[in-house]
């Protein structure tokens, strides 16, 4: 395509979208009422999925010897895990360490640990593995060994947080799906009444042999301004909306002393795409719509 | 040069358009369709145009079949075919000069054709002072005359005019056709579906009679009807 027709487009569509400035309004209004509640959901399904992956990397898989394990036994566990590929890191405690462990934890309490000693204590192993995933098959592997008397993981309650995840994953989608419908509808319809307002100049290009893509073109940009106006608000919308919420949900969880357990995404992280997403959501739509209402006038 | 063999063309609501038409039309002729309302006139014209396609034969224009055309090949088709229309389909909102340019704007004509070739084709139709001027402002004539303007400004090789007096009256009419026949004088073919039986008699040249979808006579430097 040449360039003066693409610039006569790009002119055409602003215009028409100009002239029609009410029922654009109301598309647009359309486009970002729908892109919120998308955001919405989008902004819940990141800040869980980030907190769940923060929770799964805080998770240690702790191996405990038997109390009367032989050194060589200890010896070889530790060569176990330290060949092992899927360990990220890991700690040795051993009894002298757990009992210092216990005794500071009563420190007040004394009475408690009177008489124990680092000997009634078992050595264990504090293990980061690469991958939370990996939990299971680990454990089992591990605790074949001799001089294993017991592992732990909490792999099982992060599952169902996953499901829950996935739950909410599906949901949003469902939702997006049937408000994109509503606004390519509602587009769609803006964009007829200028098809309709131009079916005489539609059907004249027609007859002097414009092709196709040249009639629809001024309609799709007019799809698309609808579309990326909308996106635009909506962002901005959905900022000020998550960093209100930001700060609210900071200021409780520091109140009742939750900071280190959930954390929000701070919006300059994600911000970007979002908007990206945003943008190409609104387009689309815009552009689905325009070219819904155009195909009925092309037939001449 | 446009060509139709056997051509029938049935409309799904039963309605014959036109039955077994066969003819010639060779470049630089000039043709009248004439008949009653319904006979088929239309539907010869918007075969040409491939506004409608061929139930059963074959329509050759230019070097398209339009029987068996793709719908993108469409738009270059027409660019070969001027059309003008009974009730003119000026745009409004345009000038005059602002109309024809649009035809040259819509096949991406370069703005240096555009600027040479639009004074060229008002001048032919004789309303290089009205360039400025909005089709609500001129008469019918004048306004048939920047349709033509706006069918000839893409030097089509064809000028296919359905009824193009039809709105107009007997002395403007003459105007119209004269100007359609000084068209034809430049080397493009020129085909007319008309009422105009004064117009038609007095200006001898090649005539298809239609009657419900057929050509019941087709004859060379003919009259409207049959009663000589």
């Amino acid at each position: 395509m040449k360039i003066r027709t693409m610039k006569y487009m790009v002119k055409e569509g602003f215009v028409n979208t100009y002239r029609n400035l009410l029922m654009s309004i109301a598309s647009v209004t359309m486009v970002i009422a729908s892109l919120m509640i998308f955001g919405i959901f989008l902004m819940l399904i990141i800040n869980f999925s980030y907190n769940l992956n923060r929770l799964k990397a805080q998770m240690e898989v702790v191996v405990f010897l038997e109390n009367d394990a032989t050194q060589m036994e200890s010896a070889n566990v530790e060569l176990k895990i330290k060949n092992d590929e899927r360990v990220l890191t890991y700690t040795k405690i051993t009894k002298e360490q757990a009992f210092a462990e216990l005794v500071t934890l009563y420190l007040e309490d004394t009475d408690i640990i009177e008489g124990l000693t680092p000997d009634f204590l078992s050595e264990s192993f504090r293990i980061h593995l690469k991958n939370v995933e990996d939990s299971a098959a680990f454990t089992e592997d591990i605790s074949k060994l001799d001089g294993v008397e017991d592992v732990t993981y909490p792999y099982e309650s992060l599952k169902k947080l996953g499901t829950v995840l996935n739950w909410i994953n599906a949901g949003s989608m469902a939702v997006l799906t049937l408000l994109l419908i509503i606004s390519v509808s509602i587009i769609a319809n803006t964009i007829k009444l200028t098809v309709f307002a131009r079916r005489r100049e539609i059907e004249i290009m027609k007859y002097i042999g414009a092709s196709d893509w040249f009639i629809r073109w001024p309609f799709v940009i007019e799809g698309v301004i609808i579309g990326f106006a909308g996106a635009l608000i909506a962002f901005v919308l959905t900022s000020y909306l998550y960093n209100s919420v930001e700060s609210f949900v900071n200021a409780q969880t520091f109140e009742y002393g939750l900071s280190e357990l959930v954390k929000m995404v701070s919006l300059g992280n994600v911000g970007g795409q979002i908007f990206v997403i945003y943008a190409i959501i609104g387009v689309v739509m815009g552009s689905i719509g325009s070219i819904i209402s155009v195909r009925k006038h092309l037939n001449v | 040069m446009i060509e139709f063999k056997n051509v029938t063309k049935l409309y799904p609501n039963g309605c014959i358009g036109l039955q077994n038409a066969t003819f010639k039309i060779e470049k630089g002729e000039f043709v009248f369709v004439v008949g009653p309302s319904g006979s088929g006139k239309s539907t010869l014209l918007k075969l040409m145009l491939r506004e409608e396609i061929p139930t059963e034969g074959e329509v050759y224009v230019n070097e398209f079949s339009i029987h068996d055309m793709p719908r993108r090949e469409v738009p270059y088709l027409r660019r070969g075919l001027g059309v003008v229309f009974q009730d003119f389909r000026l745009l409004p909102n345009k000038t005059v000069y602002e109309n024809v340019a649009f035809a040259m704007q819509v096949v991406e004509a370069s703005p240096k054709d555009i600027r040479r070739q639009v004074p060229v084709a008002l001048a032919l139709v004789g309303l290089s002072k009205k360039a400025k001027v909005y089709p609500d402002q001129l008469s019918g004539g004048e306004q048939q005359r920047v349709a033509l303007a706006r069918a000839i400004v893409n030097n089509p090789s064809v000028l296919i005019a359905d009824e193009p007096t039809g709105n107009l009256d007997p002395e403007t009419s003459w105007e119209i056709m004269n100007l359609l026949d000084e068209i034809n004088q430049r080397g493009t073919t020129v085909i007319v579906a008309t009422h105009e039986k004064n117009i038609v008699d007095q200006m001898k040249k090649r005539v298809f009679n239609l009657e419900r979808g057929r050509i019941i006579r087709d004859v060379q430097e003919g009259n409207y009807t049959n009663e000589d």
